[in-house]
């Protein structure tokens, strides 16, 4: 080869590395351009899709970019990155909440308490996306979820049982369920995170005995090794390991086994935040109107309500390049029309957070079990980690240990209040 | 009996490879043809009717046919920054090789130091704004090209201390210029460890999840491995699209392997010989 030709060729090279990577970036025409950050999965997206397609009909200047990112703490970390960086979408969903608290909204989001539509908002999920200076920082995104006991209602007919009010009638129904051969309560601790619903699910039954116990909690008075009402948390779930109530394959079983298990009458309660109901519906749709839901029971039936969690929010950071479309965008999702958009796409899994919006009348059984505990008369209330900014990170691998009978319950609690002085420490909360 | 004693070892080796690449491999195609319901139960089942087609079809088409352009640019990404790795890493091993001054310790240093400390994510995308590359493919695959630089770098190094320094002399006798002895006689000669490099390389960055997740955001600009995430989520997974996916993203590297096995294995074996 000739020296010219060479160096044509290296020239070749170099030109179409250089072209190769110039075919990256489409530009849009004399519209508004925003992207929309979500967690992924197939649900999520879909509502994304309708709500955007809605909202875009109405504001056709207005063009959305829907981009996913990895849930978790993969997830956490994303969003963390992106903020730091001035790099973040235009309008982005994230958790409400402690995790809420962690991203530093005064520094990094645009206030908005003064937008008209949170008129409607209600206060319980305001409450949840202030930041530490006073001001609204988002909106609901998604229904408020319910965390609680899944069960299979062809199970409780043909047994004959009644929904528990108490933890004594659980155990009873238990007990019956264990006499017919039924496995009567799943666990699933191949995700670790699905251990600790019997713990947190069981706020409310704390909070009704010992209301004060969130702020002294947080100012490291209240234990949950020594408040006889927090303990029992652990203690249930101690309790029903003891019993031997669980399925046999508990340490390995997954979410998405549990899921199967309550819908197909493999298993009759299953311990489980209530926004499973929209898996059910998209793995196990002929089984959907098998599976009901109540509140964990306390251990007396007056006192018994649901404990609540709060949806996602919707924020905007300080570095969005569109200010006013990004706002028109989240008045959007803050509206009846914006929750008519997610029924539409995903079904109704819970009640909305803004005034007007009304679910439709074919809800699925889990849900409509769970508007009681929300209507007038009904008792619910916050789960802790929305009322208190702590909650140690070790908790799931505690609840295994105790679910699985390696650690009894009272020494579990200890544990865990140990991992809590931890967080609290870095957080540098006064009393600890 | 002495063919047995001879292979049987032979025999359980191949057996027990294809135990460990076939059976999951198997798994994958088996859920390809599933449906959403049978593909929860997740286990090695022979599947109740064919929705390969479909899952395929909702595969492509998800996200406004997201998995085309990460094929394109996941195509562009891997070529690119290979080729420039190659390059690069070719040249800087033959000068540390063949020219001793006092900066090679230093040099071999900070090689070292860029196998061992871990890449910082936040500076890194700092760098990339100021210099206005971030979110950009060009930005991404000289990323890829840095990271990936220390390792190729001392392969090739130990490779061209094999190569007799009596080739380079008898090149510059006969005239030629450094880049000639570089591009005309030793690159030539590298051919077994650049093949070991593209391979071992393209695997690396092809399969890369967290660099492109990080520094480059925007569904423009999706690889093939941030394709898998539109089908898994914590709470939801749907496992028939998730495999159809991985297995659509298996099949091109290993279409193009085996095409080029033989080019591949005869670089290996005809380098060794030579020199």
């Amino acid at each position: 080869m000739t020296k010219t030709s060479r160096r044509i060729a290296l020239a070749c090279l170099s030109a179409g590395l250089m072209a190769m990577t110039a075919l990256t970036g489409v530009a849009h025409a004399q519209s508004i351009n925003l992207t929309y950050l979500i967690p992924s999965g197939a649900d999520g997206v879909a509502v994304a899709e309708e709500l955007v397609k809605s909202f875009e009909a109405a504001n056709p200047d207005i063009n959305i970019d829907i981009e996913t990112r990895p849930g978790g703490s993969e997830g956490d970390n994303l969003v963390k990155t992106r903020l730091a960086t001035s790099s973040m979408a235009d309008i982005f969903r994230y958790n409400s909440g402690s995790l809420f608290q962690a991203i530093n909204p005064a520094q990094f989001l645009v206030d908005l308490t003064n937008e008209p539509w949170q008129a409607d908002v209600q206060a319980s999920f305001k409450q949840v996306v202030t930041a530490p200076d006073g001001t609204v920082r988002g909106a609901p995104m998604g229904a408020a979820m319910g965390g609680g006991i899944y069960y299979n209602k062809a199970i409780y007919e043909e047994l004959g049982l009644s929904v528990p009010k108490t933890w004594a009638e659980f155990m009873a129904n238990n007990e019956k369920i264990k006499e017919a051969g039924k496995v009567a309560v799943i666990q699933t601790y191949g995700d670790t995170w699905t251990s600790q619903l019997f713990v947190l699910a069981d706020y409310y039954n704390v909070s009704a005995k010992d209301p004060s116990f969130a702020s002294r909690y947080t100012a490291g008075e209240a234990k949950f090794a020594s408040d006889a009402a927090a303990l029992r948390g652990f203690e249930k779930l101690q309790e029903t390991h003891d019993a031997g109530l669980f399925n046999e394959d508990f340490g390995a079983a997954t979410y998405d086994d549990g899921l199967r298990m309550v819908a197909s009458g493999e298993g009759a309660h299953y311990p489980m935040l209530t926004f499973a109901t929209t898996a059910i519906a998209a793995s196990y749709p002929d089984m959907l109107d098998n599976v009901g839901f109540f509140a964990q029971p306390g251990d007396e039936a007056d006192l018994n309500g649901l404990t609540v969690w709060m949806p996602d929010g919707l924020y905007i950071p300080n570095t969005t390049s569109n200010l006013d479309a990004a706002k028109k965008f989240v008045a959007f999702v803050a509206s009846v029309e914006g929750c008519e958009a997610q029924t539409r796409a995903g079904g109704a899994s819970g009640p909305y957070l803004v005034n007007g919006c009304t679910l439709p009348d074919d809800v699925p059984p889990a849900v409509s079990d769970m508007l009681p505990y929300f209507a007038e008369g009904g008792q619910n209330g916050p789960a802790l980690e929305f009322l208190s900014p702590i909650k140690g990170p070790a908790l799931e691998q505690i609840t295994v240990e105790v679910g699985s009978g390696i650690r009894p319950a009272a020494d579990g609690a200890a544990l865990y209040d140990e991992d809590v002085r931890k967080q609290a420490q870095q957080l540098g909360l006064p009393g600890w | 009996m002495s063919f047995v004693r001879r292979y049987w070892l032979g025999a359980v080796a191949i057996l027990a490879s294809g135990v460990v690449f076939l059976v999951p491999f198997a798994f994958i195609i088996l859920t390809t043809f599933k449906d959403q319901k049978q593909s929860a139960l997740r286990d090695f089942s022979w599947p109740d009717g064919n929705h390969l087609w479909s899952n395929i079809l909702e595969v492509v088409t998800t996200r406004n046919w997201m998995l085309l352009t990460a094929f394109i640019n996941s195509t562009i990404l891997t070529v690119a920054s290979v080729t420039l790795l190659v390059i690069f890493a070719a040249m800087v091993g033959f000068v540390l090789q063949r020219r001793k001054t006092r900066f090679n310790g230093l040099i071999e240093f900070l090689i070292l130091a860029g196998l061992m400390i871990p890449p910082a994510v936040v500076p890194t995308i700092w760098l990339l704004q100021g210099i206005g590359l971030f979110g950009k493919l060009h930005g991404m695959i000289l990323i890829e090209v840095a990271y990936g630089l220390p390792f190729s770098i001392i392969l090739y190094r130990a490779f061209i201390a094999t190569i007799p320094r009596e080739l380079d002399e008898a090149a510059i006798i006969d005239g030629a210029r450094p880049f000639d002895v570089f591009f005309r006689v030793i690159l030539p000669l590298l051919w077994p460890v650049t093949v070991t490099n593209i391979v071992v390389q393209s695997v690396a960055v092809f399969n890369d999840f967290t660099n492109p997740l990080y520094y480059l955001p925007g569904n423009a600009n999706a690889t093939v491995q941030l394709t898998l995430y539109n089908f898994q989520s914590q709470f939801q997974t749907s496992y028939n699209l998730l495999f159809t996916n991985i297995a659509l993203i298996t099949i091109p590297p290993l279409l193009v392997f085996l095409f080029f096995n033989r080019q591949i294995v005869a670089g290996m074996t005809a380098g060794a010989v030579k020199g």
